[in-house]
C-alpha cells in the first residue's frame, strides 16, 4: 500500500553477469521466475541468475488467455494442477502484489453426448481429488451464464458443461512481475536481453553456459525456454519430444460487464472471458503445423470469430482490437516435460503446449525442490523426459488422434 | 489464411487448403530397441531452419508430397514428390 | 450553425435528416456523420474518458481516437464521427455516471490522482483475500466503455468475398490515386481502397475503387482482407501498394485533453467536408506547412486566430492549455495567455507504418525528422507517399511538458496515461517500451498506438537515455483499425452431414443427436429398450450409412492392408471378412472396422464413423512412404448402409431378394460378403454381428436409401438408434474404439492378444506391441456386473484405497443379461474373472465384479445362426 505513495523500484537494474552461478535458469518467464523465486524462498539457494534474452515474460507468460483451473483429465494432472490453483489463490498475499485473481468459475460446454462423457470422466477425476467439478445441464448453465444461446438454433447446441468453480482468470503479466520482484528481493540476479548461445559440456554435466554477453560457469541449469525449448535443449546436446506451433488470441474493444464465467468449447476450438479491463478475450486451438514464425493467420480470425457467436451472437457488433501469437511446446501426450534429464545437472519445464501458465507456482514450488534437494518431488514424477523413453505416457487426450 | 503452399499438381494455394502430417522420420527397419522405437516415435528434431515435412492437399487434390520449409519465416524452399521406399528397393518384387 | 456552402463540402443541404441524441431530437444532412451532425448542434463534449471521467471532445475526426465512442442503436464503442447519420438512429452517450455534462466519476480525476496513479491496483485490494470479489466487482464496473444489449442478438447478413487483384493500392490520397492510375496504365485489375469517404463517386481510368473500405492487415502470402460496409473482401494480390499515409500527433502539455482541444486533420475535416466552423478563436500549435496552412482555411471561414505557433522554427516552449467545465478557454505559451476555445495542436505527421510493418517491414527511427520510417519491405510489398516518410516530420512531442505544472499532460487518451504514469513506471523499473506498454496499457487502448505510439517512445527515450532508436517500437499487431465480430465471421454455415435416410428417421420420430460430424438417430421413442427387444426378438434396422467405408484395389492391395493392419488380410478369401483394428507405430489403437474381400485385387474396408477421413488419410500416407500398387477411395458418402439384426432377419431378407436360397444360413454364412439385388438395388451385403443377433449390413447407392429402408421397415423391421445399439453392442462386450479406448489403449490392454499376428514381418505398430509384450501391462480393458442396480456415469472411477485406480468408459442397463453391465480399466491385478472392486456413483462407493467375455450369448450363436 505504501508503495502507491512512494514508488520503489520493482527490481534491480542489469548488472554484469558474474563468473559464476549456483544455479542458472534460462527463461525469464513465470516458469523461470517462479523457480528462482522458490529456490530463494523456500531453499536459501540465492546464486541464481535467469537468462532472458527478450524483456522478462516476452514469450508464453505474456501471451496466453490467463486462465487458471484444475480440472484435467488424468489424475496425474489433475493433482498437480490442484496444487497450483491453491498456491495462486495465496499468491497475491505471499508476493504483495494484487495478480486480480478472480475465480468466477469455469465451463467446458459439451454440443454431443461424446463431449458429456468427456466431461463426466472429467468430473469424476477431480471429485476424488477433492477438485470443485461437476457435469451440469442447460438450466443449470443458464443461470451460471443467461447471456449464453442455449436455443437449438445454433449448429452445435449446448447438451451440457463441466463446471468448475474455482477456475478463473488472473492478470498474467502481474503474475511475471511479482515472480521478478519476489526473486530479485531475494538476491537472484535477472538479464534481459541476453540470449544463451550454448553450453559447455564436460560428460554428462553442463559446466558453463555461453551467452550474447559472455560465458558464465554454473552448477545447475533450468531450462524454462516453452516453445524454444527444442532449440535450448539441442545447445545441452538432448534432443526432445516437442513439436513447436502457434497459438493466437484476440480482444475486443472493452464493453460493461457481460459475461463473468468463463466459457470454452472444445468442440467450437474457443474460449471466451472478459477481462476486468472489460474487454473479451478469445482464443482458439493451436495451428496444426510447426513454425517458430508468430505471425497470426487471418483464419484464426475468421473462425474464432463465428465460432464465438455461436456462443454469443449478442457480440456480432463488438470489434476486435489486437490480435497476438505466441509459441506453443506442444508434447506427444499434452502433459508436460518436467523434471530431470539424461544431463545431470540439466533440469527441464516444457512441452505445456497450452497448460504452461496454469502451472507456474507449482513449476516453482517443485522445480525449485528439485535442483535444492537432487529430489524429484512426488507430484511431478509421472511428467519427467523419461516416460517417453520407457513409453509410459499420462495422456491428456480423451482419443487416439490418426497421427504418427 | 496463412502462407501459401505450392502443390505438385495445383500450384500455389493458402495452406488450410493442406494437411500437415510432420517432420519427416526415420522409421527403425526389422527390431529396433524400446529407446530406438521412442525415438522414433516421440521424439522430434523441431528445428529452427529448414525442415524436410510431410503434406497433403487435403481439400484439394489430394496429392500427399514433402516440402522443405524454413520454420523461421514459413518461406517454402523445394517441393518434391515422394520417392517411395519400394520403388528405391528396386520396385515390387 | 453551418458555414456558408463550402467547395468540397459532403454534406447534402437539400436533404435534413433526424435522429435522437440523449432522448432529443437532433437534425444534420444527407453526407453528415453523426458526430459532425451533433457538432453543428452544438454538442462539445461527446464522451468522458475511460479512468478519470473527464469531458472530451472531437480530436481526431478520422475514426482513430476514442473520444467520439457512442452507443448507436444498442451497438457500444461506434466511433460517431465516421458513422453515417440515418434517419432515426438513436445515439447515447456511454461509460457515464449522470451526464455527459455532469459525469459523477469526474470526481476521480480531481482526487483520484495521487490515490490512483499508474498500476495503483497491483498495489491494493490484496488483503483480505476474500474482499477482493468485492473491489473486483467495483473496477468491472467501472472498467470497459459501452454497454451490451444481453439480448442484442445480430441480425446483420455478412459476406465474404474472395478476390484476386494484380495491384491493390491502400490509401486513397494523392500518391496512392497515382500509384493507382499508374499501374491501370500497364494494365487491369487495380483495387483501390481507401478509408475515407472522400472518393465515393470519383471516378478513377482503369481503377476499381472500394470506399469508403478498410485494409485489416497484410497477412502471410500477401493477403488483404478489406472490409466495406458488412462485406470482407478478402484480397490476394500480386503487388501491394500502400499509401496510408500519415497520421497527426498529439502534442503532450498540461490540459491537451480538453474540449477544444483538436488535430488539423479534424479541423479541416469539419470545415472542409461538413461546413462547420470548430471554433470562433483559434491558436495554431503545429510543426509543418501543411498543418500550420490550418491558420490561412480557419481564418478563411471567419475564423479569429490571435496565435500561430511553429513549433519548427521556435526552440522549446511551454505550453498550457486553461479550461472552463472541461472545455478550453485559454492557452498560454510561454506564460502569455491567449483566450480561445479551439487549440489545433499537432507535433506534426508520423507514417502510419503499420501495415507495413505487420507485413515484415523493419522500422527504423529517423533522428533527422523524428519520425520512424518504414524499410526493407517485404517482396512484392511497396509504399509511396507520406507512409515513406515523406513530408514528414514531427518535433518532439513531449518537449512542451517540461517543468509543466496544473493540469495532467495525456500520453494516450484512450487509457488516460500522463506523462507522471509513465515516468513512475520507468521509476519502477519497467524500462522497455514493451514492459511499459503492459504495465501502463499505453497503446493498448481504443487507438491501439495511433496516437501515443511515438510520444511514449519519445518520452521513454528521453527518461532512460537510450535513445529513440533503442527503444524501438511495440511490435505491430493486426487489424490496423477494429473490426466487428460479425465482419470476420462471415456467414454462418456449420455443415452437419446427414445420411440419405435421414428424412424417414425425422419422420419416424427419432431424436437426433451428434455423432462425430453427423446427424444420427438416438432412439425412435422415449423406451430403447423396447427397440434392443425388438432386436433380439424379432427384427430391427439401423441406419450405418455414417461407416467410413475405403476401397483398397490394385494388385498389391494385399500387399499394403497385411502391412496397415496387425492381423492377417493376404489370406482373407474372396467373398470372406476379418475384423480388423489400426493401431499406430506406437502401438496404440486407432480405429476399427470390418475388411471384407471382394476380389483377389480389392478389399472393401469399413471405420468408425468419425474415421472415414482420417484412416483414408492414414492409408494414403503409409502408401505414399511404400509406394505399394493400390489404389485407396473413400466411398463413405456415396453409399448408404444399413444393419438388419434379428432373428427373422434372413427370413425379411429372403423376400427382398430374388432367391431367397442365396441368403440361406449355408449359402451366406457368418462373416461372408456378398453382392445381392435387394428390392431392386444392387447391395454388397456384410454379415456381420456387432449387434449379436442374425444380422446383415447392406451396403448400397445412397439414392436408394429410403427405398431400402422402406422396404425393410415394410418387411416388419423396427429402426432402432444409437442408444439402443450401444446396449446390443455391450451385450456382446464389442468395444467402441475412442469411448473404451483413449490414446494411451494398446492391443494386449484391451484384451486383443488374439489380433496381431507377430510373426509377419512388418506392420504399422509391431515394434510398439514386441516392447508392451515384454512389458508390465500398467491397466487391462475387462467387462464387469454391478452388484446393485445402480448405473454409474461413463467416465466413472474406480477407487482402490481412495484413490483412483481405474475408470468405468461404457456401462448400460440390459434387460436381456438381467443387471447393469459395463466395460472399466482396472490394474491387472485386479482384472481377474469375478474380481470385486468399487465404483464411486453419486458420492458412494458400489461393489462390481470383473466378467469376462461377451455377457449375452457368450457362445455367438444367435449371430452365427
Amino acid at each position: 500500500m505504501r508503495e502507491i505513495f512512494f514508488p520503489k523500484r520493482m527490481w534491480r537494474p542489469r548488472g554484469d553477469l558474474k563468473r559464476r552461478y549456483d544455479v542458472v535458469i534460462v527463461g525469464g518467464g513465470s516458469h523461470g521466475l517462479a523457480t528462482a523465486y522458490y529456490l530463494a524462498k523456500h531453499h536459501g539457494v540465492k546464486d541464481v541468475c535467469i537468462l532472458e534474452r527478450s524483456y522478462i515474460g516476452s514469450g508464453a507468460s505474456g501471451r496466453n488467455t490467463t486462465i487458471i483451473r484444475a480440472n484435467y483429465r488424468t489424475p496425474e494432472g489433475a493433482a498437480f494442477y490442484r496444487e497450483s490453483v491453491r498456491l495462486y489463490e495465496r499468491l497475491s498475499s505471499e508476493l504483495d502484489f494484487n495478480l486480480m485473481f478472480s475465480q468466477h468459475g469455469h465451463l467446458t460446454l459439451a454440443h454431443s453426448d461424446r463431449g458429456l462423457v468427456v466431461a463426466q470422466e472429467r468430473a469424476e477425476v477431480n471429485k476424488l481429488l477433492g477438485i470443485r467439478s461437476e457435469v451440469i445441464g442447460p438450466d443449470r448453465i443458464r443461470e451460471l451464464c443467461p447471456e449464453l444461446d442455449l436455443s437449438d438454433k445454433p449448429a452445435y447446441p449446448i447438451l451440457g458443461a463441466l463446471y468448475h468453480p474455482p477456475g478463473g482468470i488472473i492478470r498474467h503479466d502481474a503474475v511475471v512481475w511479482a515472480y521478478a520482484r519476489g526473486a530479485d528481493r531475494l538476491g537472484v540476479e535477472i538479464h534481459p536481453y541476453t540470449e544463451v548461445t550454448g553450453f559447455e559440456r564436460s560428460g554428462d554435466r553442463i559446466v558453463a553456459v555461453e551467452t550474447t554477453r559472455g560465458r558464465v560457469e554454473c552448477g545447475q541449469v533450468v531450462s524454462a525456454t516453452a516453445g524454444w525449448s527444442s532449440l535450448v535443449g539441442k545447445l545441452a546436446g538432448l534432443r526432445l519430444p516437442i513439436t513447436t506451433h502457434i497459438l493466437q488470441a484476440f480482444v475486443t474493444e472493452p464493453l460493461k460487464p457481460f459475461l463473468d464465467v468463463i466459457i470454452v468449447s472444445s468442440q467450437l476450438h474457443v474460449y471466451v472471458s472478459q477481462t476486468d479491463r472489460g474487454e473479451f478475450l478469445i482464443g482458439a486451438e493451436i495451428e496444426p503445423y510447426t513454425t517458430y514464425k508468430s505471425t497470426g493467420t487471418l483464419s484464426f480470425l475468421e473462425y474464432s470469430a463465428r465460432h464465438a457467436l455461436e456462443l454469443f451472437p449478442q457480440l456480432e457488433k463488438t470489434k476486435v482490437l489486437r490480435t497476438w501469437t505466441g509459441l506453443c511446446d506442444l508434447s506427444p501426450d499434452y502433459s508436460p516435460i518436467l523434471g530431470k534429464t539424461e544431463i545431470e545437472n540439466f533440469h527441464v519445464s516444457a512441452g505445456w503446449g497450452t497448460y504452461g501458465f496454469k502451472a507456474a507456482p507449482i513449476v516453482g514450488v517443485t522445480l525449485a525442490e528439485l535442483v535444492a534437494t537432487q529430489k524429484t518431488p512426488a507430484l511431478i514424477a509421472p511428467f519427467a523426459l523419461e516416460r517417453f523413453y520407457t513409453d509410459t505416457l499420462v495422456s491428456e487426450l480423451a482419443a487416439a488422434a490418426v497421427s504418427h | 489464411m496463412s502462407f501459401l503452399l505450392e502443390c505438385p499438381r495445383c500450384g500455389s494455394r493458402p495452406v488450410d487448403e493442406f494437411a500437415y502430417f510432420g517432420e519427416v522420420t526415420r522409421r527403425p527397419k526389422g527390431s529396433a530397441s524400446l529407446r530406438e522405437l521412442t525415438e522414433y516415435v516421440y521424439f522430434r528434431d523441431n528445428v529452427a531452419g529448414v525442415q524436410r515435412e510431410w503434406w497433403q492437399h487435403r481439400t484439394g487434390c489430394g496429392e500427399w508430397f514433402l516440402a522443405e520449409r524454413d520454420t523461421r519465416t514459413n518461406e517454402v524452399l523445394a517441393i518434391h514428390l515422394p520417392q517411395p521406399e519400394r520403388a528405391q528397393a528396386g520396385g515390387a518384387e | 450553425m453551418r458555414l456558408p456552402p463550402q467547395p468540397r463540402e459532403r454534406i447534402d443541404r437539400s436533404q435534413r435528416i433526424l435522429f435522437t441524441f440523449d432522448g432529443k431530437v437532433v437534425g444534420g444532412y444527407a453526407g453528415d456523420t453523426i458526430g459532425s451532425a451533433l457538432f453543428a448542434h452544438g454538442q462539445r463534449i461527446f464522451s468522458r474518458s475511460f479512468k478519470y471521467h473527464r469531458p472530451r471532445g472531437l480530436l481526431c475526426c478520422s475514426g482513430h481516437c476514442p473520444n467520439c465512442l457512442m452507443t448507436v442503436d444498442g451497438v457500444p464503442n461506434v466511433r460517431v464521427c465516421v458513422e453515417p447519420i440515418r434517419d432515426g438512429a438513436v445515439v447515447e452517450p456511454q461509460n457515464v455516471w449522470g451526464s455527459l455534462e455532469r459525469d459523477v466519476l469526474s470526481i476521480t480525476d480531481k482526487i483520484g490522482g495521487p490515490f490512483t496513479p499508474v498500476g495503483f491496483y497491483y498495489r491494493t485490494m490484496i488483503r483480505p483475500r476474500r474482499l477482493w470479489p468485492v473491489y473486483e466487482k467495483v473496477l468491472r464496473n467501472l472498467a470497459g466503455l459501452g454497454r451490451l444489449r444481453k439480448d442484442g442478438a445480430g441480425h446483420t447478413r455478412y459476406d465474404v468475398e474472395h478476390r484476386r487483384a494484380r495491384v491493390l493500392v491502400v490509401g486513397g490520397g494523392e500518391a496512392g490515386r497515382a500509384a493507382a492510375l499508374a499501374a491501370a496504365a500497364l494494365g487491369p485489375d487495380v483495387v483501390l481502397v481507401d478509408e475515407t469517404a472522400d472518393l465515393v463517386g470519383h471516378e478513377l481510368e482503369g481503377v476499381e475503387v472500394l470506399a469508403p473500405a478498410r485494409a485489416l492487415g497484410i497477412w502471410e502470402g500477401g493477403l488483404v482482407p478489406v472490409v466495406a460496409g458488412s462485406v470482407l473482401h478478402r484480397f490476394r494480390a500480386e503487388r501491394i501498394v500502400v499509401a496510408a499515409g500519415a497520421l497527426d500527433q498529439p502534442l503532450v502539455f498540461p490540459g491537451n485533453d480538453l474540449v477544444g482541444v483538436m488535430l488539423p486533420g479534424g479541423v479541416r475535416r469539419l470545415v472542409r467536408d461538413f461546413a462547420i466552423a470548430p471554433g470562433s478563436r483559434a491558436v495554431v500549435i503545429a510543426a509543418g506547412e501543411e498543418d500550420l496552412e490550418i491558420a490561412g482555411e480557419l481564418r478563411e471561414v471567419g475564423v479569429a486566430v490571435p496565435e500561430v505557433v511553429d513549433l519548427t522554427s521556435t526552440p522549446a516552449r511551454r505550453i498550457e492549455a486553461h479550461g472552463r467545465k472541461g472545455r478550453v478557454a485559454a492557452v498560454s505559451v510561454d506564460g502569455r495567455k491567449v483566450d480561445c476555445d479551439l487549440v489545433v495542436a499537432s507535433a506534426g505527421r508520423q507514417p502510419a507504418y503499420s501495415l507495413l510493418a505487420q507485413a515484415g517491414a523493419r522500422v527504423e527511427y529517423d533522428e533527422s525528422r523524428g519520425i520512424f520510417v518504414p524499410t526493407n519491405l517485404p517482396a512484392g510489398v511497396e509504399a509511396v507517399g507520406s507512409v515513406t516518410g515523406e513530408d514528414c516530420v514531427t518535433v518532439d512531442p513531449v518537449r512542451t511538458t517540461k517543468g509543466a505544472g496544473g493540469d495532467k499532460c495525456f500520453v494516450c487518451v484512450c487509457e488516460d496515461v500522463t506523462t507522471k504514469d509513465i515516468a513512475r513506471a520507468i521509476d519502477e523499473g519497467f524500462d522497455s517500451i514493451e514492459l511499459a506498454k503492459r504495465y501502463t496499457t499505453v497503446t493498448m487502448g481504443p487507438c491501439q498506438g495511433k496516437l501515443c505510439q511515438l510520444a511514449s517512445i519519445r518520452l521513454y527515450a528521453q527518461a532512460t537515455g537510450v535513445g529513440e532508436a533503442a527503444v524501438g517500437t511495440t511490435t505491430a499487431r493486426p487489424p490496423w483499425a477494429p473490426v466487428e465480430l460479425g465482419v470476420l465471421a462471415g456467414r454462418h454455415f456449420e455443415p452437419a452431414r446427414r445420411t440419405s435416410v435421414h428424412f424417414r428417421h425425422e419422420e419416424a420420430g427419432a431424436r437426433m443427436m451428434w455423432a462425430g460430424p453427423w446427424k444420427r438417430p438416438y432412439a425412435y421413442g422415449e423406451r430403447p429398450e423396447d427397440e434392443v427387444r425388438a432386436v433380439h426378438d424379432s427384427l430391427g434396422v439401423i441406419d450405418v450409412s455414417t461407416l467410413g467405408k475405403i476401397l483398397v484395389e490394385g494388385p498389391e492391395a494385399a500387399d499394403l492392408l497385411e502391412r496397415l493392419y496387425p492381423n492377417r488380410f493376404g489370406d482373407l478369401r474372396p467373398g470372406r471378412i476379418r475384423y480388423g483394428v489400426l493401431t499406430s507405430d506406437a502401438g496404440r489403437i486407432m480405429d476399427d472396422g470390418t475388411v471384407a474381400r471382394l476380389a483377389d485385387d480389392l478389399y472393401y474396408v469399413t471405420t468408425t464413423s468419425t474415421g472415414a477421413d482420417s484412416v483414408t488419410a492414414w492409408f494414403e500416407w503409409w502408401n505414399a512412404v511404400w509406394g505399394y500398387d493400390a489404389e485407396i477411395v473413400n466411398v463413405t458418402g456415396a453409399l448408404a448402409a444399413l444393419n438388419l439384426a434379428g432373428p427373422r432377419a434372413r427370413e425379411a431378407l429372403g423376400r427382398l431378394v430374388d432367391d431367397p436360397d442365396v441368403v440361406s444360413a449355408e449359402s451366406f454364412r457368418y462373416l461372408d460378403a456378398k453382392a445381392l439385388v435387394v428390392a431392386g438395388v444392387p447391395c454388397l451385403a456384410l454379415r456381420i454381428g456387432f449387434v449379436g443377433e442374425l444380422g446383415y449390413e447392406l451396403h448400397f447407392p445412397s439414392p436408394a436409401g429410403e427405398h431400402v429402408w422402406d422396404r425393410l421397415v415394410a418387411e416388419g423391421a423396427r429402426p432402432f438408434g444409437l442408444e439402443p445399439q450401444r446396449v446390443l453392442r455391450l451385450e456382446k462386450g464389442h468395444i467402441i474404439v475412442g469411448q473404451d479406448t483413449d490414446s494411451e489403449s494398446n492391443l494386449l490392454s484391451a484384451g486383443m492378444q488374439w489380433l496381431p499376428k507377430m510373426d509377419k514381418d512388418d506392420f504399422v505398430g509391431k515394434l510398439a506391441l514386441e516392447h508392451f509384450a515384454e512389458r508390465p501391462e500398467r491397466e487391462r480393458l475387462v467387462g464387469f456386473r454391478m452388484e446393485e442396480d445402480v448405473l454409474p456415469v461413463e467416465g466413472a472411477q474406480i477407487v482402490v484405497e481412495g484413490r483412483p485406480a481405474g475408470r468405468v468408459t461404457s456401462a448400460r442397463r440390459s434387460e436381456a443379461v438381467g443387471g447393469v453391465i459395463g466395460l472399466a480399466w482396472l490394474p491387472p491385478d485386479r482384472a481377474e474373472e469375478g474380481t470385486r472392486f468399487e465404483v464411486r456413483v453419486d458420492r458412494r462407493l458400489v461393489g462390481a465384479r470383473v466378467a469376462h467375455g461377451p455377457f449375452y450369448d457368450p457362445a455367438g450363436e444367435r449371430m452365427r445362426a
